[in-house]
């Protein structure tokens, strides 16, 4: 008998309650069956959907675009190894086979651009099917467009064709797209950006830091500038110089300071730092610093109370090249270019210049909560300037005059669309020199061979003038300079996972 | 969840529980006479003390004094058996004459008779038809080491045991048959008493174990289903044995030092110097004033590494009592253990207390409670780990020119820096002040709880329920004051920090289990049914903070910031619900069969794939028993068995199949933070177990009478549905996709032997094993077929976790080799590493699948070995263990400090043969310091077979020599004192360090603990151990 009460209960057991019992969600993580259900949820996914810029900004924007150029180089340290991925950049000597590099930078670049579109996607799938208020719906929808539009900007601009991922990948198969041509992304970030223009507020009333319409008229000016869509450049920009952005009063205020001058009238989009240990700082100016640089050479230009030494070698070290490309009188080179004495330096002359324009005080040692300016209105104004010179509008001189005003200078000479033309591109180079604009301005005005091929010539026939040390085997190395392109090559670790390049 | 719990248990085993609980009790009542006896040992007629004497059949039983007397009583008809380990068994009928007998016992060699622990239940072992293999407590008892896994290290085939590390109570590496998992863990299950735990088994005081079970082939596991692929270990702990009482004292103390053989080779101070000198000498640079004459440093080196060791004491005490009679079996063990380590303020204590107890409350009920608390006390300083984490790799590479102590030669220095312009790079704080100042403490409270009630309501059944619980509460704190640090380039003082990680974890088991055993003429069944659940859950708390106002108070509120980025509260939970059941049969115990199944549901499974199923079956045959072989004299025995079957791997995660929301990817707005979220990985609802379906063969064989034993097995194993994060194209905005996936095959040969070599007064026998395991992938995920680590590839066709790089030929010899070569655009230069361009395009190329890297070594042996002899002769006793392995290789990773050409660090000896010029070319090692990083990069960065050594290796792990007092006052049962030495003597060609067992996990992308093995960079030594013990029974 009591056999046959073990064989119930067993059976008993096995067929119920086991669902329960096995069930154990996690309970100290949400998971995606729970979110994306109200505006609380979408606020917080579109603000994460901004942090992979701090990366980009921090750690490789201005190794891919300004230290890419003749603006900047490096300060070799022939005492450190381990520094080639970012000298291949400098060197344009990024090793590529098959199409693809190794470098970890370029890398990183297409990985931190596809996290804000995946994060993106997950909104933009999502939104609409949840109800809550529609201003603040708008908002969120239209800061999700102007980041996703962003990123395939950079992509488009470092690569060329790449994947183009509209919906949240849910599945391993869904991972890897066929690239798509250029024509496509660019279709596609036009139809963000004007779908993001009449979503977003103005300035005015947004939240500082995020994402306005006057930032996505002034991107989506960029990408038609870029494509050279002249009217439609013109047409879009237009109502962004009403919208209250004003030139701050001298040049080196347009750079905000640590916790003050953020977001300020003349910003257009800036990405967002906080000095501190919650992890949401930069530390830019730091890797900006030529080396080996002591705590008390350090200490003057940080303001901090604990300087470090740093070692290893120096990068975006100003070149010989642009400090020669300003005028006499032009407030803004020494804005923008500082000196700094190294006592261990190999070399005879210790002077190095640094990048100042980013140099803010702050408190804590190598961790800076300075803004990074993305778009600010004085390349509004010259990017009007440009487009209306380009369509043989007048009109172009008095924008380029203005941003030149505040410099210290007289108006500009340069007569004809062709000398106008020569003249913005010059005032770019300077007004935003250190912002990473060089490469591309040299990129989309096809001027690759112009510049860079001589530039390279001039660093392999006088090493001294470009930071190396007097040492026997301190020379550039023997790539440099061969491998001058337009775009990136893909980056090998994603093109091992994909099947499509 | 508890109050789920709670519900759960009382609605599903309330009823079964009452009828365990209705029992019914009878009695019986026989004549009887006292019988007294002698027990001698044949051969030597010595009386055996402690033999067993009992009545078959009954619970009656007595133990022999020290004379090997004893009294029982007993009714006529009945048997006395009469046993001790080590000797055959002896059964004497009793008839009405037999009030004074004389017993003698043969000296036994085999031990197929003796019961063995199989999971689930007991077996006789010459009936067992899987692949196990049982260590005893008396073998293990003398080793002086902390923990069962070192204890077992040597002894068994098939096991691989390496210590990784020497910090006390940590970094054994147990492999069962070579199993490797990808991601999921690769260590056995310890099953101790029958509940398989969640914790750590070094917390297990040694001394508690009575036996331990290892279960190697599929048909032995399978009724641990899906936990069982890497192997189960069953650990018995004590009982009192029959009618006797013993109190056993057992103590010992002694100390570890590291012996200078054996220690990597660094330069000293005036090598140094000179190397400096040579080094700008060479750069066509002036030479640093301070370097100009290395003579100069001459009587001031510094050994940073010797520094940090010291000799340190190690001291074990236990107290065992056990007392088996009447209806009461009890064993209470007492421990304390403290090892103070070779390294400078390393301390492990260990105080464990274990109170098993039985009791017989009728012929048909048995009840028992086993309950073991334990404390662990764990100071030891951060030492393993890579450059700037792990001070033994930061002594290693710290310029011996810099001072470990101030002028007066006994201070502590506190931070070095040499003046830029000696071209020194980096800063040091000084890593003695580290391992003394920073606190990196873990203390860990353990209970285990066993409770069964057992009830046998006719002959042959049983009806049992258990219920067992494990406590594991770990509180760490690491407390890094201002005045210290334990990473290069910090100055101090530095911002004091602080973590306090807490952890509360608990394990609830229930079993219910029926067996049925009955024999029908020759035909002998057992038919074993249960079901279980078990439920885990962990809390943990941890708390990271800095930024202290003063080092003397490192408490929480003593800090002014709370560091929310290391500051976690996390939950982790699983349940797993179990059918299971095995039947075996057997004719007159010489045809013999087995089949068993059980069936998991794990928490862990996705929700689509919630149940597995592990069946398995084996077979055997006594082939001594049938008549060809049963007249030959020289065999004794043998059987021939079979085993098939599957088994799982469910360590793949507890939430691994849930898409999981990260809500801490905060952004910055202005001055203000704004809290930010995003899913960070994709959902798999059809995640599941790994699967292992294993086939086994062997052979146990006995000759002249099982004086030589041997065994053999070959096994042949595939594991698939491999859990692993299968890395998918970043453009999706995830990394990887958590999925089963691939196939690999293990195969190997077992043999083990036993012999007794001599027998009569000096008695000497030998153990010994080896063990060839080998595995090959057979397949990744579709489209996949490599995973790169750090240092390793495992890719399809090669066996798994193989180093991986380039392919050294030396260094260019001159101008006109670096011409006519291969080379690494712009960076080769004559005296650089000279590469081997294996896609013959010319250049040398590092990264992506079509480079020239290659595979340039293997982390498996051929073969691993251990050999055991043990010796007696009249009141002394001796053995000696030892254990090797063969053909493995390591990746000497540290080099690429110790052998950074910038002299930026302290270096190996070798690096004195470098390549100076075409004329000077050293000894071919290493290659020239001239062009700075851009040159010296490629050989210290770029993987490279320059990295990879041989590190065969065999080791004399233990001797030990006993003497037992004989004479004895009638207080003492047994008195023994003997000297232990572990570690005793390492023979190998490896020279990147003490310990050629080392494996250290790298993190790099696609990195696993198994995937990257064999990876050195200088860990905690393995001490040298000298001990004396006592060993006292009242």
């Amino acid at each position: 008998m009591k056999k046959y009460i073990l064989v119930i209960l067993v059976a008993s057991f096995a067929l119920t309650g086991c669902e329960d019992f096995l069930t154990v969600v996690p309970e100290t993580q949400l998971s995606s069956a729970t979110f994306y259900k109200n505006q609380t949820d979408f606020e917080q996914a579109v603000n994460a959907a901004y942090v992979p810029l701090r990366s980009i900004i921090n750690d490789r924007a201005w190794l891919l675009s300004e230290m890419h150029s003749d603006n900047t180089y490096y300060a070799r340290n022939v005492l450190f190894g381990a520094t080639d991925n970012q000298e291949d950049l400098a060197d344009f000597s990024v090793p590529e086979s098959n199409g693809t590099t190794a470098n970890g930078h370029v890398l990183q670049q297409w990985r931190q651009d596809y996290l804000i579109i995946a994060r993106t996607n997950q909104i933009l799938a999502l939104i609409d099917d949840v109800d809550f208020e529609a201003a603040a719906k708008a908002n969120v929808k239209g800061q999700a467009l102007f980041l996703r539009a962003y990123a395939y900007f950079e992509l488009a601009r470092y690569f060329g064709s790449v994947p183009l991922h509209l919906t949240p990948v849910a599945k391993r198969d869904e991972a890897a797209l066929p690239l798509s041509t250029e024509a496509e992304i660019y279709a596609q970030i036009e139809k963000d950006l004007i779908e993001a223009v009449s979503l977003l507020p103005k300035k005015a009333v947004q939240t500082p830091g995020r994402a306005t319409e006057g930032a996505a008229r002034t991107l989506l000016a960029n990408v038609y500038i870029q494509r050279k869509k002249w009217p439609e450049a013109e047409q879009i920009l237009a109502p962004v110089l009403t919208h209250g952005y004003q030139l701050m009063g001298s040049y080196d205020l347009a750079f905000p300071g640590n916790t003050a001058n953020k977001n300020n009238a003349e910003s257009v989009f800036e990405v967002q730092f906080i000095e501190g240990a919650a992890g949401l700082n930069g530390n830019f100016i730091y890797q900006f610093m030529p080396r080996p640089i002591s705590a008390a050479e350090l200490q003057p230009i940080m303001g901090t109370s604990n300087p470090q030494n740093i070692d290893g070698e120096g990068n975006n070290i100003p070149t010989p090249d642009i400090i020669a490309a300003y005028e006499v009188g032009d407030k803004r080179k020494d804005a923008s270019i500082g000196t700094v004495f190294l006592s261990g330096s190999f070399r005879t002359d210790k002077n190095y210049p640094y990048i100042k324009k980013h140099a803010k005080q702050h408190s804590q040692n190598n961790n800076t909560g300075t803004n990074w300016v993305v778009y600010r209105y004085a390349e509004v104004l010259l990017f009007m300037a440009e487009a209306l010179n380009e369509q043989g509008k007048g009109g172009a001189a008095g924008y380029l005059n203005t941003v030149r005003a505040r410099a210290g200078l007289n108006n500009s000479t340069a007569a004809g669309q062709t000398e106008l033309r020569e003249a913005i591109f010059k005032e770019r180079r300077v007004e935003l020199a250190f912002e990473n604009k060089r490469w591309f301005d040299i990129v989309r005005t096809d001027r690759i061979q112009e510049i860079i091929v001589p530039y390279g010539q001039r660093i392999i026939a006088n090493p001294l003038d470009y930071y190396y040390p007097p040492i026997a085997g301190a020379v550039p190395r023997s790539n440099a300079f061969t491998n001058i392109k337009k775009f990136y090559a893909y980056p090998a670790a994603e093109s091992d996972l994909s099947p499509y390049f | 969840m508890l109050n789920y719990y709670q519900t759960f248990i009382k609605t599903r085993f309330i009823g079964f529980l009452l009828a365990l609980f209705i029992v019914s009790v009878s009695t019986s009542y026989a004549q009887s006479v006292t019988i007294k006896g002698t027990v001698v040992s044949e051969g030597d007629n010595q009386p055996v003390p402690g033999a067993l004497v009992t009545v078959k059949g009954t619970q009656k039983g007595t133990v022999t004094d020290i004379d090997g007397e004893f009294s029982i009583e007993a009714s006529v008809g009945e048997t006395l058996i009469v046993s001790f380990v080590g000797f055959t068994t002896n059964a004497v009928l009793i008839n009405a004459n037999s009030t004074n007998i004389n017993v003698t016992l043969a000296y036994s060699t085999s031990d197929l008779s003796e019961v063995v622990v199989v999971g689930y239940g007991s077996q006789i072992k010459r009936e067992v038809t899987g692949s196990i293999q049982s260590v005893s407590e008396k073998d293990l008892k003398d080793l002086p080491v902390s923990s069962v896994a070192q204890k077992l290290q040597g002894r068994l085939a098939g096991v691989q045991i390496n210590q990784t590390t020497g910090k006390p109570g940590q970094g054994m590496n147990v492999r069962i048959r070579g199993q490797l998992s990808v991601s999921g863990g690769s260590s056995p299950l310890y099953v101790v008493d029958g509940f398989p735990i969640t914790g750590d088994i070094n917390a297990l005081n040694p001394d508690e174990i009575q036996e331990i079970t290892v279960l190697k082939d599929a048909a032995s596991t399978s009724l641990y289903g899906s936990r069982a692929a890497n192997g189960v270990i069953l650990i018995t702990t004590k009982k009192g044995s029959v009618g006797q009482t013993n109190v056993n004292l057992n103590v010992y103390t002694g100390w570890q030092t590291v012996p200078e053989k054996g220690r990597l080779e660094m330069l000293n101070a005036e090598e140094f110097a000179q190397f400096k000198k040579e080094y700008y000498t060479d750069a066509g640079q002036p030479v640093p004033e301070i370097f100009q004459n290395p003579a100069d440093f001459r009587n001031e080196n510094n050994d940073w590494y010797g520094a940090m060791m010291e000799t340190a004491p190690i001291t074990s005490y236990n107290l065992t009592v056990t007392s088996n009679k009447e209806k009461v079996n009890t064993a209470v063990i007492m421990g304390y253990f403290d090892q103070k380590g070779v390294v400078r303020n390393t301390d492990y204590e260990r105080f464990s207390l274990r109170l098993n107890t039985d009791y017989t409350v009728s012929d048909k009920v048995n009840v028992g409670v086993n309950i073991a608390p334990s404390y662990v006390v764990d100071n030891t300083p951060q030492t393993d780990g890579d450059r700037g984490t792990g001070l033994i790799f930061n002594a290693l590479h710290t310029w011996p020119v810099m001072p470990i102590y101030e002028e007066d030669g006994k201070t502590l220095t506190s931070f070095n820096r040499f003046p830029a312009n000696t071209g020194n790079i980096f800063a040091y704080p000084n890593w003695l002040r580290s391992a003394d100042e920073i606190t990196n403490e873990t203390k860990v409270i353990n209970v285990l709880a066993n409770t069964y009630l057992e009830w046998k309501p006719i002959k042959g059944l049983s009806l049992k329920t258990t219920f067992n619980a494990e406590l594991n509460n770990s509180n760490y704190f690491y407390f890094n004051p201002s005045t210290a640090t334990n990473r290069i380039n910090v100055a101090l003082p530095t911002v004091a920090s602080s973590v306090r990680d807490e952890y509360q974890g608990l394990s609830w088991l229930n079993e219910n289990i029926a067996t049925y055993g009955r024999s029908i003429g020759d035909h002998n069944f057992e038919a074993l049914v249960g079901f279980s659940n078990q439920r885990y859950r962990q809390d943990r708390t941890r708390v990271a903070a800095d930024t202290y106002a003063d080092d003397r108070l490192p408490t929480i509120q003593g800090a002014i910031n709370i560091n929310r980025g290391g500051t976690i509260s996390g939950v982790n939970e699983w349940s797993l619900t179990s059918l299971f059941s095995r039947l075996t049969y057997n004719y007159k115990g010489k045809y013999l069969f087995t089949a068993s199944v059980r069936g998991d549901g794990s928490s862990r499974f996705g929700a689509d794939n919630r149940w597995g199923v592990f069946p398995s079956t084996s077979l055997g045959w006594v082939l001594s028993d049938e008549g060809f072989l049963n007249a030959n004299s020289t065999v004794s025995f043998a059987k021939l068995r079979a085993s098939y079957g599957v088994t799982g791997n469910n360590n793949i995660g507890n939430y691994t199949q849930y898409a999981l929301v990260n809500n801490t990817i905060n952004a910055a707005f202005g001055n203000t933070v704004f809290p930010g979220a995003g899913v960070t990985s994709l959902s798999n609802t059809n995640l599941g177990w790994e699967t292992t379906t294993q086939f086994d063969i062997g052979l146990d064989f006995g000759l002249w009478d099982d004086r030589l034993t041997f065994v053999y097995d070959f096994y042949t194993k595939n594991t698939t549905n491999l859990l692993y994060a299968v890395q998918i194209p970043q453009e999706s905005g995830f990394t990887n996709f958590n999925d089963n996936i691939g196939e690999i095959k293990f195969w190997g040969h077992e043999f083990s032997l036993t012999s007794v070599n001599t027998t009569g007064a000096f008695r000497w026998t030998t153990n010994a094993n080896i063990s060839f395991n080998r595995n090959e992938v057979i397949a990744l995920a579709d489209g996949i077929d490599r995973v790169y680590g750090s240092q390793h590839i495992t890719k399809v066709g090669e066996p798994f976790g193989q180093f991986y790089g380039l392919v050294k030929l030396g260094n260019y010899a001159n101008a006109e080799d670096l011409a006519n070569s291969p080379q690494v655009p712009g960076r080769s230069t004559v005296g650089s590493i000279k590469l081997q361009d294996i896609n013959g395009d010319g250049v040398i190329t590092n990264g992506g699948d079509n480079d020239d890297r290659t595979i340039i070594g293997n982390p498996f042996p051929d073969f691993t070995y251990g050999i055991i002899n043990n010796f007696a002769y009249k009141n002394w006793d001796a053995s000696i263990t030892a254990s090797g392995s063969e053909g493995n290789q390591l990746y000497m990773r540290h080099l690429y400090s110790t052998a950074n050409l910038d002299g930026v660090f302290n270096m190996v000896a070798k690096v004195k043969n470098r390549f100076r010029s075409p004329e000077d070319p050293g000894d071919g090692i290493f290659g020239t310091t001239v062009g700075g990083g851009n040159v010296t990069g490629i050989e210290r960065d770029w993987n490279n077979s320059n990295f990879v050594y041989d590190a065969s290796y065999f080791t004399i792990r233990n001797i030990t020599v006993g003497y037992t007092f004989k004479n004895l006052p009638k207080t003492f049962k047994s008195a023994r004192i003997y000297g232990s030495a572990q570690n005793v003597w390492v023979l190998t060609s490896y020279w990147g360090g003490s310990n050629p067992e080392v494996s250290m996990q790298g993190n790099g992308q696609g990195d696993g603990g198994n995937l990257s093995q064999g990876v050195d960079l200088g860990s905690y030594p393995v001490p040298r151990t000298i001990t004396f013990g006592v060993n006292v029974t009242f």
